[in-house]
């Protein structure tokens, strides 16, 4: 055998070759917690999650002195407009449980107090919606940057 | 994708206990080779952690959003209020971090 080595790393590799094969290269689901949600107050909570669990990865990016400077200062950009609407997704969702606490607690008030509260509780409601997709624009363009980096 | 990198890392460990059977004008470079590709697993598994730490972070969400969507439980003010705090803790951390980077200028 002229070169024993050379022989013995390609019989190696063709070993291992199946049992890489079998693996999932890339496998790993980035899950989407929103999907799951059923009510508006789950979709938002599941959007505030979410996002806090992005911007915790965008942070150790940043931290990363291998990064490029124009992606953290990129990642920087997405930031500033997805925290506030994670701010303004807070306020939404919180007035919205609140109306419908309110309503609830109206079901056996007179018939204006609880037409009062099923209107403060649509009009809640639609502003929470909007708020959610609002937030989730930026979130996405966020997490797609941390994907876009760490995959 | 760890597992994939942890196989990876098993067989260069095993090429490399061939190495004193390399010719001495070649143990060098193979040395160097063999150097070079265990840096570039080690930085390939640095990244399959931190893609595999955010989907375990988002699953752990999905996992209990799940929960309350099962159980039809609406979603109280105080874990509202947790959610947030996580939120603007994460923020405050992720600013601090790129003023710190930019001043560095890296």
């Amino acid at each position: 055998m002229k070169h024993p080595l050379r022989t013995l790393a390609l019989a190696c590799a063709l070993a291992f070759t199946p049992a890489c094969a079998s693996l999932q290269l890339g496998g790993t689901q980035i899950e989407n917690p929103v999907a799951a949600a059923r009510t508006l107050d789950q979709r938002a909570y599941a959007l505030l999650h979410a996002y806090a669990a992005v911007i915790e990865e965008a942070t150790d990016i940043v931290r990363d002195p291998a990064a490029p400077l124009a992606f953290k200062r990129a990642l920087g950009q997405v930031e500033r407009v997805a925290t506030p609407a994670a701010e303004t997704l807070q306020i939404a969702v919180t007035a919205y449980v609140g109306a419908r606490a309110d309503f609830e607690a109206a079901t056996d008030a007179s018939q204006p107090a609880l037409e009062r509260a099923a209107s403060a509780l649509t009009i809640a409601a639609r502003r929470l919606g909007d708020a959610i997709d609002a937030a989730r624009a930026p979130v996405s363009e966020l997490e797609d940057l941390v994907r876009a980096r760490r995959g | 994708m760890l597992n994939l990198m942890l196989q990876l890392q098993l067989l260069l460990a095993a090429l490399s206990a061939f190495l004193p059977l390399v010719p001495p004008e070649h143990l060098t470079r193979a040395a160097e080779i063999i150097d070079v590709a265990a840096k570039a697993l080690a930085a390939g598994g640095s990244i399959g952690a931190n893609l595999d730490d955010l989907a375990a972070k988002l699953s752990a969400v999905r996992a209990e959003v799940e929960a309350m969507a099962v159980a039809g439980r609406a979603v109280t003010s105080e874990e509202l209020d947790a959610a947030m705090v996580r939120v603007r803790s994460a923020s405050a951390a992720f600013r601090v971090a790129l003023e710190t980077a930019e001043a560095a200028g890296q």
